[in-house]
């Protein structure tokens, strides 16, 4: 009880640490394995800007909501998309989501 | 390099004359030191050596550093500037410069802090976990990454050796072969056939004789447009068919003609110097301009570091693309066994970096994060009209490569011309991120 306790607060003042530990947090190597096929097609952070949009820094919901649309095929004239967003589980979708807001767009 | 009846004896001498020499300890450091770095005591956080500046190698190279900076990253590769396969197609149409296909190791050592050496490695030697370089030094390492690529089997066709390439070219590894065969295109004349030969699987980008083969036709069509292009294919069906045959009839009309094996279109002699190519049932083909890309292996230094099994490919760990035969010796790329994942150099970046990821991690002792692979090919039929194949790859409950079923699949064949021309402009922006991703490229 008093481990979790313990486990419990740390957590939390990890969380409320600020912007700097958000990030650490969106550098969690598991999800940062997952996103990093993402740069192939988007740049490495997702960061560059072309034919494809860069999807750094672009705010969380928006980028889950896309997504999710993608996934069901809501987006008329997708062309890849809707076939990779369909590679992955709602769950994982929102995790590469936060990962790409949590990355400065420079 | 010297051929050796078997490995061990020479790893056993070579070790027991470096201990004569320098005594135990010295050997250690002398070995390191050949590395031109510090001498690294135990408590480092490793060194990797990576072999090959492709697709695979740079990534692997940049994504260990961006997974642990206090590693010790060595990039071998023998050429300062890398060509890649990928829109070399283009330049053979006279659509892009061979500047635009190039690249260089700058990013890796000047952000990265990855050493790079420009020379081949010769050996490897997987007790002593040392890599033998033509420059007649030795790297040591902790984890070793081979980012091979293909070599050609000279020996598979016959009259097909590396003579017969000056005359006939593959142009299936990018540079010189890739300028050969755009002056051989060049000097062509108006009215004649141009020959490419396609193998059997498993070959380095399934889609790219026939994106070859389209955009070529392209060319042809604008400059000698009495021309024809023939395809002579070892197999009965191939990448993106479907999608080929109706973009070769919407854009090029009767230009380009496929046979496939059972229309006796499998080249089993060729006659370089001739331009001549003879298929299984002995028709002959005469050839204004002729390529062949022949049958192909895993890369010489997988051989010889005993990685390589008897189909002449590298069998790997899924979860790590460790190798299943040698420990701490991590294979990725074309010269790996990965099906469901193609040969191609999206699959290349992606097994990279699941390499990387899974090295980073046991050398800081973490458990190994679950892999996560994706791959798209866009192929382009002319330089506004692409089609694409696509999947996400994850590991299954038996520790295979599986390809998420919805997420594999190709461009819709009844999509329309706007979404060819999207995917044709999404090719060149997908060409512009993986460059920068792996090479640091700004195109």
């Amino acid at each position: 009880m008093l481990k979790s306790l313990t486990l419990t607060t740390i957590t939390s003042l990890i969380l409320l640490a600020g912007p700097a530990h958000a990030n650490d947090t969106a550098r969690d190597p598991q999800v940062a394995l997952m996103a990093a096929a993402c740069a192939n097609c988007h740049g490495t952070d997702g960061k560059l800007a072309g034919s494809i949009p860069a999807i750094a820094g672009r705010p969380a919901v928006a980028l889950e909501s896309q997504l999710l649309a993608f996934k069901q095929g809501e987006i008329p004239n997708t062309t890849v998309m809707d076939r990779i967003a369909r590679g992955y589980t709602d769950d994982e979708l929102k995790a590469l989501a936060h990962y790409f807001a949590n990355i400065p767009r420079n | 390099m010297s051929s050796r009846d078997s490995k061990f004896p020479r790893i056993a001498t070579s070790r027991r004359d470096l201990l004569k020499v320098f005594g135990a300890g010295t050997a250690l450091a002398a070995t390191a030191g050949c590395a031109g770095t510090p001498f690294i005591s135990r408590g480092s956080a490793g060194r990797v050596v990576v072999v090959g500046g492709g697709f695979g190698g740079a990534t692997a190279a940049k994504y260990l550093k961006r997974g642990n900076p206090a590693l010790e990253v060595t990039l071998v590769e023998p050429n300062a500037t890398f060509y890649t396969c990928p829109f070399s197609n283009l330049h053979l149409a006279g659509e892009r410069a061979m500047s635009g296909i190039a690249h260089n190791y700058e990013e890796l050592k000047q952000v990265y802090g990855v050493r790079v050496i420009h020379t081949r490695a010769e050996d490897v030697d997987p007790v002593a976990k040392t890599v033998k370089l033509g420059n007649g030094n030795t790297l040591s390492y902790d984890k070793l990454v081979l980012s091979p690529g293909i070599d050609i089997r000279w020996d598979a066709l016959e009259g097909y050796d590396q003579a017969a390439a000056e005359h006939a070219p593959h142009a299936w590894q990018a540079g010189d072969q890739t300028r050969l065969l755009r002056r051989q295109l060049e000097a062509m004349e108006d009215g004649g056939t141009f020959i490419l030969s396609a193998p059997a699987n498993p070959f380095r980008c399934p889609p790219g004789p026939y994106e070859r083969a389209s955009l070529i036709a392209h060319y042809l069509g604008k400059h000698k447009p009495r021309s024809k292009v023939l395809i002579l294919d070892a197999k009965d069906n191939f990448s993106k068919q479907g999608l080929f045959m109706q973009g070769w009839r919407e854009n090029h009309g009767d230009r380009i003609e496929w046979v496939g094996l059972s229309g006796d279109g499998k080249v089993v002699r060729v006659d370089a110097a001739k331009r001549e190519v003879v298929t299984e049932f002995g028709t002959v083909h005469k050839a204004s301009v002729l390529n062949v890309v022949p049958p192909q292996k895993a890369g010489l230094i997988a051989h010889r570091a005993g990685v390589t099994d008897a189909s002449g490919w590298v069998p790997v760990n899924p979860q790590t693309f460790e190798s299943q035969r040698v420990k701490d010796i991590y294979v990725v790329g074309d010269a790996t066994v990965a099906a469901p994942m193609p040969k191609s150099g999206f699959a290349a970046n992606a097994q990279g970096k699941v390499a990387a990821a899974a090295i980073v991690a046991e050398l800081d002792g973490r458990s190994l994060p679950k892999p996560y692979w994706a791959n798209t090919c866009y192929s382009l039929i002319t330089p506004d009209y692409g089609i694409s194949v696509a999947a996400v790859y994850k590991l299954n409950e038996e520790g295979q490569i599986y390809a998420v079923p919805g997420s594999d699949g190709v461009s819709a064949l009844d999509a329309p011309l706007v979404t060819r021309r999207l995917e044709a402009e999404y090719a060149v922006g997908w060409y512009n991120a993986i460059s920068q991703d792996t090479w640091g490229t700004v195109l």
